[in-house]
């Protein structure tokens, strides 16, 4: 009876102890994929990492590919604005005199682009406990950077062309009602 | 001891319902089709009455034709996140048209069906062919295939690659896993990002802000689910999706 009194102690505790470390392990550095510490350098190619750790695998993914993507979006153009504001203070007298600086600064970067075959090339999914981290490496071929250039230049061209044509046509048209207001 | 043999019997036995180990060749790795004719895979779970197995995976792989002959799909994912609070969500939604499941199913004829422990399974072809007598071999799933880890680049095709993990149901896995096979292509080809980020610092923080949004409204043909994978020691599903490139409205 005794011996069944000490075992019934020592299995909750043995559980407790087990349950000490608590938590999710961390990511071990082996786990990390080499090309999101280091994404892949190339001419003509643009290659940005992102990575999300969530309950869900979907999401996990989707959130992952969505931070590449940005990574890429904002690399292409970023418009970045900041505000610094520094605010000084001294009151009292002397040496009893209290000096007060305060610093705030702001950064903002907004992005706002069209990719046009900005693709998830590569693709790893960890598991850490019971959450899924997903590593995603994401490429953007500068070729359709070009392209999509040469096709905006084009299009302006083209709305050139048309106002320029619109401009012609109503010249004549003025000319025209010139000619009937004299016969 | 004789109800630990019960239970231990129980419990293999669900776990062979639930996961999936056999499956018919052209359900992994889907043949080429000859020129003009679209081939599409349909799947079912156990039914008591084969029939309505039959029923069901004739259904799933007309549907599936007609939504790789054209299909609208919108995407939206907006994640949020100011320093406290974090919020992601995605959204998915894929319309195709109704006359082109009529049309299919009108004209469609079964290449080859299986029967596993696990559910029903065909192959169709559209248009009519016949029996043109693709006999597949059912097999266990094969090593992991390097499109799961790396996507394929051709200047042929465009590709996309789903996956989902922990359903309970495996016909359901797969449905979801073509379809987000179908998004992520999408993704691929063409998307609208947008997204602002915003660091504030004072003398004792820094509260870093985000906002990403990124979305696509296009039309999709002849996006083909061509080849599958099952990672049983993980449950996750893994389905990818091809299309010739050129082929968008």
């Amino acid at each position: 009876m005794k011996k069944l009194i000490v075992l019934a102690m020592l299995i909750p505790m043995a559980f407790l102890l087990m349950d000490c470390g608590g938590g999710k392990p961390p990511t071990k550095m082996d786990d990390i994929p080499d090309w999101y510490l280091n994404p892949p350098m190339a001419e003509d190619a643009i290659y940005e990492a992102g990575d999300a750790a969530k309950q869900s695998m979907g999401l996990a993914k989707e959130a992952a590919d969505a931070r590449a993507r940005d990574a890429i979006s904002r690399t292409i153009e970023v418009k970045v604005s900041n505000m610094l504001k520094n605010f000084m203070q001294e009151s009292g007298i002397g040496e009893d005199a209290e000096a007060l600086e305060f610093t705030s600064s702001v950064s903002k970067q907004v992005s706002n682009n069209v990719l046009n075959g900005a693709r998830i090339v590569k693709r790893e999914m960890k598991t850490e406990g019971s959450t899924y981290h997903a590593y995603s490496l994401a490429e953007y071929n500068l070729n359709s950077l070009i392209q999509e250039t040469v096709d905006a230049a084009k299009k302006q061209k083209a709305l050139y062309n048309e106002a320029k044509a619109n401009l012609s046509f109503d010249d004549l048209e003025k000319e025209i009602q010139k000619l009937e207001a004299v016969e | 001891m004789k109800y630990l043999h019960i239970l231990l019997s129980v419990i293999f036995s669900g776990a062979c319902l639930f996961s999936q180990t056999v499956i018919p060749d052209w359900f992994e790795e889907l043949p080429k089709s000859p020129p003009g004719i679209q081939y599409a895979v349909g799947y079912a779970g156990k039914y008591i009455d084969q029939s309505r197995a039959r029923e069901a995976a004739i259904h799933q792989a007309v549907t599936s034709l007609a939504k790789q002959i054209c299909s609208r799909l919108i995407f939206e994912i907006e994640e949020f996140s100011d320093g406290r609070f974090r919020l992601l969500n995605p959204s998915f939604q894929i319309s195709y048209d109704n006359d082109d499941i009529i049309t299919v199913f009108n004209n469609y004829s079964a290449i080859d069906s299986s029967i596993t422990d696990e559910g029903y399974f065909i192959l169709i072809a559209y248009p009519d062919v016949g029996r043109p007598g693709h006999a597949g071999n059912d097999k266990t799933w094969g090593a992991k295939p390097g499109w799961t880890i790396k996507l394929p680049r051709t200047k042929r095709y465009n590709y996309g690659v789903g996956i989902v993990a922990n359903y309970s149901s495996w016909v359901r896995a797969w449905q979801d896993a073509d379809e987000y096979a179908r998004f992520d292509l999408g993704k691929n080809v063409k998307l609208d990002a947008r997204s602002i980020h915003t660091a504030e610092r004072d003398n004792t923080f820094i509260v870093e802000s985000k906002i990403i949004r990124q979305s696509y409204d296009e039309e999709f043909r002849n996006t083909v689910i061509i080849s599958r994978w099952y990672d049983k020691e993980n449950d996750t599903y893994y389905s990818l999706c091809r299309q010739p490139r050129g082929d968008n409205r």
